[in-house]
C-alpha cells in the first residue's frame, strides 16, 4: 500500500516506510517494499553504483565498442567508469559526454563554469570544454552528435558571459565595442545569443548616439513608428529654464545595446562622462533616465519610452532552443533558467526562485503530449528517487544500465526494455521512444498506481431554487445548458450524474433509469442530514438519459412559482458530500444568496467601512466558519473537486465560499447582480466549458528536482497532501500552480538541475496516466546571469499569488507595500552589480527581461483583489477575482494585469473584403487616457471583460452602423448586436475572434461612450492602469517612486 | 496536611497528562512532516486534544489559585492566558487545508510549551515529594532528620 493514490482513500494508511516514495509502485503484500529507503549495506549490490574500482574489472570490451578516439567516443558506451577515467586538466576525456550528472564523482568539474555551460556535457564537444580554450578552429569537431551547429555552438557562447557584463570602461578605443572583449568567438557568438541579436549593427567609431536614431525601444517595439518622436527636453519639462541642451531624446535604449547606452550617457545634461571612457561598454542592461532638471520640479522624462508589454507574454526562449528536449514553457516555467549555485547567490536574488506549473496545458494541434504504453516492463523509474525515465536519463554499460539524471542513481535496464547503444552511447531505438526524446510524455500507469478501479467521471449538481434563482432566470440557463451538454460530458459511457435541490430544506431526485419522471424526495431536517435512499441519486447517465432530460426540462418550472428566501446551504453540501463520497468527482454549486440555515451559515459582514485599514481587515477576506475548510479538506480527501458558481447582487461571501473551491482545486465563477438576458450567453458558455473540457480526475501532482534544491512553498488552489504533494480531485487545462524553491545546500556542486512534474491522474476514459514534464536548468555562480535568464512572466505570476495570499492575512496596504519592495529590493541588488562599473546617475536600471516588471508589479497592485480601498471594489469581487487570479496560466494572467486596448474604428472603415484579416487591429495601445482619441472606437479586452469605448466624436456613421438605431441612446441600455450591415459584421467577426482567442472564459461585451458616468469609469477608466487614479500613482509616479526607493540605503 | 498532599497528587497527574498531551502532538506533527500521516489524520489527532488540554491547564491554574500557591499559580498564568487568547481568537485548532504552512509554527509552540510542562512538572515532584515527606513523617522525626 505504498501508493501516492493510497492516500487518497478512506482509510488512508500509514505509511510503510519513511523514504518510501509515494510514487513507489506497490509491492506485492508481504513483500518489504524494496525501495525503501536509501540502499544500505545488506543490499548493496544490487543498489549502489559501482564503485570505481570495481567497475574495473567488468568492462564489458564488447565488439561495440571502438577504439577509444575523442573525436567519435563522445558517448562511448564501453566505459561504465566515465569518474575513474577521467584525469583533470588532461584533454576533456571523452566520457564526460555521457557522464553528466555524475561530476559529483569524478574529478573536480571544471571551476563553476560561466553560467550555462553544462549545456556542454550533454553534446559531445571535446575539443572547448571551458575558458581557457582559444576560439574553436570552426564547428566540424563538436557535431559528432545528432545537433545541428547552432547547437552545439551554443555552449561555446557562455564563456562569454562575463566579458558582456561589464568590462573597465576604459579598456579600449576601438571604435568596435565587443572587439575589447575578445577575439573572434565572441562575434560568432553574438549572433546566437538572443540578447544579442541587433547587437551587431556597424557603429561609427565615436559618439554613435548623437543622432538620437536607435534601433529599437523597449517597450514599443513596432509601434514607435506611428507615434510622435520622442519629446526634445525642453519641452517636457517644467518652467525654469534647463541649461539649454541639444534636442537629445532623453529617454534610453535598448537591447543591451553598446551604441545606445554610450548614446545615452552622453545624453544627460546632469551626466556627461568623458566619451572616451564610455567607448568600449558593454552592457546588458536597459535604463531610463529619471534625472529631473535642477531647479526643476517636474520629471524630464517622456513616459512614452517607458517600456510595456504591448506584443502580449513574451516566453524566453533561449532556453528552449539550448535544450531542446526541454517540455515545453506552457507546462513549467522557472522564474529564472539560472538556478543560483550558492545560498549566498540565492539570497542576493530578491525576485521569487521558483516555477509555475500548469501540467495539462492545451496543446495546439500536432503538439500532443504522446502517450506511452510500457506493458508489462513496467515504467521505469529510478529506484532511489522515483525519477521517470526521460530525455536526461544516460546510459551506460552497453546500455544495460542507465544513470538517474537528478539523483546519478545507475539502474537496471529491465530486459524488456534493453536496447544496444551506438557508437555514441545513444540508444538504437531512440526515435522509437518518445521518453528519451521528449520532455512531455503521457505513461500508461499499471495497476499498482490504483488503490481501487479508475473513478468514472462523475458530475453533481447543487442547485439554489429559492426566488432569487428563478427570478434571475439562472435556473432555466442552468437547466438547459446542462442539457445540451450530456451528449459532450467526457467519458461516455461510464459518466454519472446527480442532483440535488435546496432552499430551506433538500430536495434529492431519484434518477433510477427504470423511471419515466425523476421522483423528488424532500428532506426538511436540516440538523440530522440522511440521504433519503441508498442508491440512484447518482446514476449512469446513459442509462438514465431519458430520466435526466425530463428532469431538466422540469427543473425551472418545477420552481418558478417557489418564493422562499432561504438557503440551507451548508446541509445541502454535506449531503452532496454523503452521496459523492462513495467515488468522489465534481461537484458543481449554484448559489443565488447568503447561506441561511444550517451548518456552514453566514452572516452579512463587511458593511462596516470602520474595518478597513484595521488590523482586522483581512478576516473579511478568509472563510468565516470553520465549517467550510472543514468541508473542503472532507471533500479533497474523497477526491471531490468543487466548482462554485454565484450568481447574487448581494453579499453572499464568496470569502467562504469560494474557499470550497480553493482547497479542492476547483474555480469560482461569478456574475453579479446575474441576469439571464445579460449574463445569459457568459453562463452558457464557461458551465459549458466548465462540462465538456477534458478533466483529470483523482489527480496527485509532485515535482522533483535535483540534490540540493527543495520546493519549499506552493501556491494555488489545491490542498497539499504531504509536504510536496499536491491533491487536485479534479483538474483540467485551465489550471496552472506556483511554487518556490530554496537551496538546501549552501554550495551546489552539479552544473545542470533537473525538475520533474508528474501528475498522477485518472482520464476521463477510465485509463491511470501519469503526464511526466522534464526540464533542465543550467547552475550559474554569477547574478547577472540569472538577471539575464529571468522570466516576467512567471515571476509576475508568483508575485501576483503572493499578494493575495498576503491579502489573506494582512491589510490590503502591506499586501501592496510588499509587492513594492520585493521589486525595489531586487532592482537594488542590479543596480548594485552594475553600479560599480558604470555611474548610472540617476537612471533607472533594469535587465532587459525584466523591462515589464515595474509595470506588471503595478498591475498587480491595481488588480481587483489588492486596488484601492472599500469603495473600490466590492468584498465578493475582490475575493472572487483572487480565487481565479490563484489558478490562471501564465498567459492568461497576463493579459488580465495589462489588458489589450486596440482601436478598431479606422480599421472598420477600411474597406476590405476579407473580414479575416484581423492582423490591422493587433496594435496594442498603451493603457492610458491620452490613448484615447474622443474619435476613436476601442476594444478593451482583458479575458474576462470585453469594453467598447465609444469616443464623444465618433462619426455618428459608424455608431450607427454598429448599433442600429439605438446608437443615441445610454448605452447601457443598448444590447450589442450584429446589425445586418458590413461594418457590423466584421466588427462581431473580431469580437468572435478575440473570444475565440480565449476559450476558458467568455468576455462579456459591455458598451460605453466617453463621458458617461459613471459606467465609463467603472468599467474602463479603472483599468487604465497608467493614469493615476483616486490614491494610486501612475506609471511615470509609480517609476519615480521606485526609483526614489532604490536610491535610499 | 492531607489535603496539602492530596493537591499535589492531583497536579502531579494533570501536569503529567499535560506533558503526555503535548508531547502526542508533537509526535504527530514530526510524522506528518516525515509523511508518515496524512494531514487528515494528524489535524483530527491533535485537534482532539486540544480543548482538553486547555481545559486541564486552565484548572490547573485555578487550582493554585484557589489553594493559595502564589508562585505556581504565576508560573502557570502566562499559557493560561495564551490559552484563552487563542481560544478567543478560534486559532486554537490545526487548520488541515493549510498545515503545512503552519507546521514550522506549531511545532516551535508545541516545543516550548513541551519545555514549559516538563518544568511546572518538575516543580509539582518536588513539591510532592517534599509535602509527602512531611506528611509521613512526625515534627519530632523531621527535627532528627536535620
Amino acid at each position: 500500500m505504498g501508493t501516492e493514490n493510497n492516500k487518497g482513500y478512506p482509510k488512508f494508511p500509514a505509511r510503510p516506510a519513511p523514504s518510501s516514495s509515494p510514487y513507489a509502485s506497490a509491492p506485492p503484500p508481504g513483500i518489504p517494499p524494496p525501495s525503501g529507503g536509501p540502499p544500505t549495506g545488506s543490499d548493496a549490490v544490487g543498489f549502489r553504483p559501482f564503485p570505481p574500482s570495481a567497475s574495473q574489472p567488468i568492462r564489458p570490451f564488447t565488439p561495440s565498442g571502438p577504439p577509444p578516439a575523442p573525436q567519435v567516443g563522445a558517448m562511448r558506451p564501453a566505459q561504465p567508469s566515465p569518474f575513474v577515467s577521467q584525469i583533470p586538466g588532461s584533454r576533456p576525456p571523452p566520457p564526460s559526454s555521457n557522464s553528466f550528472p555524475s561530476t559529483a564523482y569524478g574529478p573536480p568539474p571544471p571551476p563553476p563554469p560561466p553560467p550555462g555551460a553544462a549545456p556542454f556535457q550533454r553534446f559531445p564537444s571535446p575539443p572547448f570544454p571551458t575558458t581557457q580554450n582559444p576560439p574553436p578552429q570552426g564547428p566540424p569537431q563538436t557535431l559528432a552528435g545528432h545537433f545541428s551547429p547552432p547547437m552545439s555552438l551554443r555552449p561555446q557562447q557562455q564563456p562569454m558571459a562575463p566579458v558582456t557584463m561589464g568590462p573597465p570602461p576604459q579598456s579600449t578605443t576601438s571604435g568596435l565595442p565587443g572587439a575589447n572583449a575578445s577575439p573572434s568567438p565572441a562575434d560568432f557568438n553574438m549572433a546566437a545569443r538572443p540578447g544579442f541579436q541587433q547587437s551587431m549593427p556597424p557603429v561609427t567609431p565615436s559618439y554613435p548616439g548623437v543622432g538620437g536614431s536607435q534601433p529599437s525601444f523597449p517597450g514599443y517595439p513596432s509601434k514607435q513608428v506611428s507615434q510622435p518622436p520622442p519629446m526634445p527636453f525642453q519641452s517636457s519639462q517644467g518652467p525654469p529654464g534647463p541649461p539649454p541642451v541639444s534636442s537629445y531624446p532623453p529617454h534610453t535604449g535598448g537591447f543591451a545595446q553598446r551604441p545606445n547606452i554610450v548614446a545615452q550617457q552622453n545624453l544627460h545634461p546632469s551626466y556627461a562622462p568623458p566619451t572616451s571612457n564610455v567607448q568600449g561598454l558593454v552592457e546588458d542592461f536597459n535604463s531610463l533616465s529619471l534625472a529631473s532638471i535642477p531647479g526643476s520640479m517636474e520629471p524630464g522624462l517622456d513616459h512614452r519610452s517607458f517600456p510595456r508589454p504591448l506584443d502580449g507574454d513574451v516566453e524566453p526562449n533561449s532556453f528552449a532552443e539550448m535544450y531542446p528536449m526541454n517540455c515545453h514553457s506552457r507546462y513549467l516555467r522557472l522564474t529564472t533558467s539560472a538556478i543560483p549555485n550558492s545560498q549566498s547567490l540565492a539570497s542576493r536574488w530578491h525576485l521569487p526562485l521558483g516555477a509555475v506549473v500548469c501540467p495539462l496545458a492545451e496543446t495546439p494541434e500536432g503538439e500532443e503530449v504522446p502517450l506511452i504504453d510500457f506493458g508489462s516492463t513496467g515504467i521505469i523509474r529510478c529506484r532511489r528517487c522515483r525519477t521517470y525515465v526521460n530525455p536526461y536519463v544516460t546510459f551506460t554499460d552497453s546500455g544495460r544500465k542507465w544513470r538517474c539524471n537528478i539523483c546519478s542513481m545507475l539502474n537496471d535496464v529491465p530486459g524488456e526494455y534493453f536496447s544496444h547503444l551506438d557508437a555514441n552511447g545513444r540508444r538504437m531505438d531512440m526515435d522509437q521512444r518518445p521518453e528519451l526524446t521528449k520532455g512531455s510524455v503521457e505513461i500508461i500507469a499499471p495497476t499498482e498506481y490504483m488503490v481501487r478501479p479508475p473513478m468514472p467521471p462523475i458530475y453533481f449538481f447543487l442547485i439554489d431554487v429559492s426566488i432569487s434563482a428563478t427570478k434571475s432566470g439562472m435556473l432555466e440557463v442552468v437547466a438547459q445548458t446542462i442539457k445540451s451538454c450530456l451528449d459532450n460530458l467526457p467519458g461516455y459511457p461510464r459518466t454519472q450524474i446527480g442532483f440535488i435541490t435546496y432552499d430551506s430544506t433538500l430536495h434529492f431526485y431519484n434518477m433510477k433509469s427504470s423511471l419515466s419522471q425523476p421522483q423528488m424526495m424532500v428532506v426538511t431536517d436540516l440538523d440530522d442530514i440522511f440521504l433519503p435512499l441508498p442508491d440512484d441519486l447518482l446514476v449512469n447517465l446513459s442509462e438514465s438519459r431519458t430520466v435526466v432530460e425530463a428532469f431538466l426540462d422540469s427543473l425551472p418550472m418545477m420552481f418558478q412559482d417557489n418564493v422562499n428566501v432561504e438557503s440551507a446551504f451548508g446541509p445541502a453540501l454535506r449531503a452532496a458530500f454523503m452521496v459523492m463520497n462513495q467515488l468522489g468527482g465534481k461537484l458543481l454549486i449554484f448559489q443565488n444568496s447568503l447561506p441561511s440555515l444550517g451548518a456552514g451559515r453566514l452572516k452579512l459582514r463587511g458593511d462596516d467601512p470602520r474595518v478597513y485599514g484595521t488590523d482586522k481587515e483581512y478576516a473579511l477576506r478568509v472563510a468565516e466558519d470553520p465549517f467550510y475548510k472543514q468541508m473542503a479538506a472532507d471533500c479533497t480527501k474523497f477526491q471531490i473537486g468543487i466548482n462554485v458558481y454565484a450568481f447574487s447582487d448581494k453579499y453572499t461571501d464568496i470569502a467562504s465560499l469560494g474557499t470550497l473551491a480553493k482547497y479542492t482545486g476547483g474555480q469560482v465563477y461569478y456574475y453579479p447582480g446575474f441576469q439571464s438576458s445579460v449574463h445569459g450567453d457568459k453562463l452558457r458558455h464557461e458551465l459549458a466549458r466548465d462540462l465538456t473540457r477534458e478533466t483529470a480526475w483523482e489527480a496527485v501532482m509532485r515535482i522533483r528536482c535535483g540534490k540540493g534544491i527543495r520546493f519549499t512553498s506552493y501556491h494555488g488552489n489545491f490542498m497539499l497532501r504531504s509536504t510536496d504533494l499536491l491533491a487536485l480531485p479534479a483538474v483540467d487545462c485551465d489550471k496552472a500552480y506556483a511554487m518556490q524553491l530554496s537551496l538546501e545546500e549552501t554550495l551546489l556542486t552539479t552544473q545542470t538541475v533537473y525538475f520533474q512534474v508528474a501528475l498522477l491522474y485518472t482520464a476521463s476514459c477510465g485509463e491511470r496516466r501519469i503526464r511526466v514534464h522534464t526540464s533542465v536548468a543550467p547552475v550559474v555562480a554569477d547574478l547577472g546571469e540569472m538577471y539575464r535568464q529571468a522570466d516576467t512572466g512567471s515571476i509576475v505570476s508568483l508575485y501576483a499569488r503572493l499578494a493575495i495570499e498576503k491579502s489573506m492575512s494582512a491589510k490590503l496596504d502591506d499586501a501592496r507595500n510588499a509587492i513594492q519592495q520585493k521589486i525595489v529590493k531586487a532592482l537594488k541588488e542590479y543596480r548594485n552589480l552594475h553600479a560599480v562599473q558604470h555611474r548610472l546617475g540617476s537612471r533607472l536600471i533594469y535587465p532587459e527581461t525584466l523591462k515589464f516588471l515595474p509595470l506588471y508589479g503595478l498591475a498587480i497592485i491595481k488588480s481587483t483583489p489588492l486596488q484601492g480601498g472599500p469603495a473600490d471594489a466590492s468584498l465578493d469581487e475582490r475575493c472572487a477575482a483572487g480565487f481565479t487570479m490563484m489558478a490562471l496560466p501564465v498567459k492568461k494572467l497576463l493579459k488580465l494585469l495589462y489588458p489589450n486596448l486596440i482601436r478598431v474604428d479606422e480599421w472598420l472603415l477600411k474597406p476590405s473584403a476579407d473580414h479575416d484579416d484581423l492582423r490591422d487591429v493587433s496594435n496594442r495601445l498603451p493603457l492610458a487616457a491620452e490613448s484615447l482619441d474622443s474619435r476613436g472606437l476601442y476594444i478593451y479586452d482583458d479575458g474576462f471583460r470585453l469594453v467598447l469605448w465609444f469616443g464623444r466624436m465618433l462619426s455618428p456613421d459608424i455608431a450607427k452602423n454598429l448599433l442600429g438605431n439605438d446608437f443615441a441612446a445610454e448605452l447601457s441600455r443598448v444590447t450589442f448586436q450584429e446589425q445586418g450591415n458590413g461594418m457590423s459584421k466584421k466588427l462581431m467577426s473580431l469580437v468572435k475572434k478575440l473570444r475565440e482567442n480565449d476559450p476558458s472564459y467568455h468576455p462579456m461585451c459591455f458598451l460605453v461612450r466617453q463621458g458617461e458616468q459613471p459606467r465609463e469609469g467603472f468599467l474602463l477608466l479603472r483599468h487604465l492602469i497608467e493614469d493615476q487614479m483616486g490614491g494610486s500613482s501612475g506609471y511615470v509616479d509609480w517609476i519615480l517612486q521606485l526609483q526614489r526607493q532604490i536610491q535610499q540605503n | 496536611m492531607a489535603w496539602d498532599l492530596l493537591l499535589w497528587i492531583i497536579s502531579f497527574f494533570v501536569s503529567l497528562a499535560l506533558v503526555a498531551s503535548v508531547f502526542y502532538q508533537v509526535i504527530c506533527l514530526t510524522d506528518l512532516e516525515a509523511d508518515y500521516l496524512n494531514p487528515f489524520e494528524t489535524s483530527t489527532r491533535i485537534n482532539r486534544l486540544v480543548i482538553p488540554e486547555f481545559i486541564l491547564q486552565g484548572s490547573l491554574c485555578l487550582l493554585f489559585l484557589f489553594t493559595w500557591h502564589w508562585v505556581f499559580f504565576l508560573v502557570a498564568l502566562p499559557v493560561t492566558v495564551y490559552h484563552a487568547m487563542l481560544y478567543n481568537d478560534r486559532r486554537y485548532l490545526i487548520d488541515v487545508t493549510e498545515v503545512f504552512r503552519a507546521i514550522s509554527f506549531e511545532k516551535k509552540f508545541r516545543f516550548t510549551k513541551l519545555g514549559f510542562y516538563i518544568f511546572l512538572f518538575i516543580m509539582v515532584v518536588f513539591r510532592l515529594t517534599l509535602s509527602a515527606v512531611y506528611s509521613f513523617t512526625e515534627d519530632d522525626d523531621l527535627l532528627h532528620l536535620f
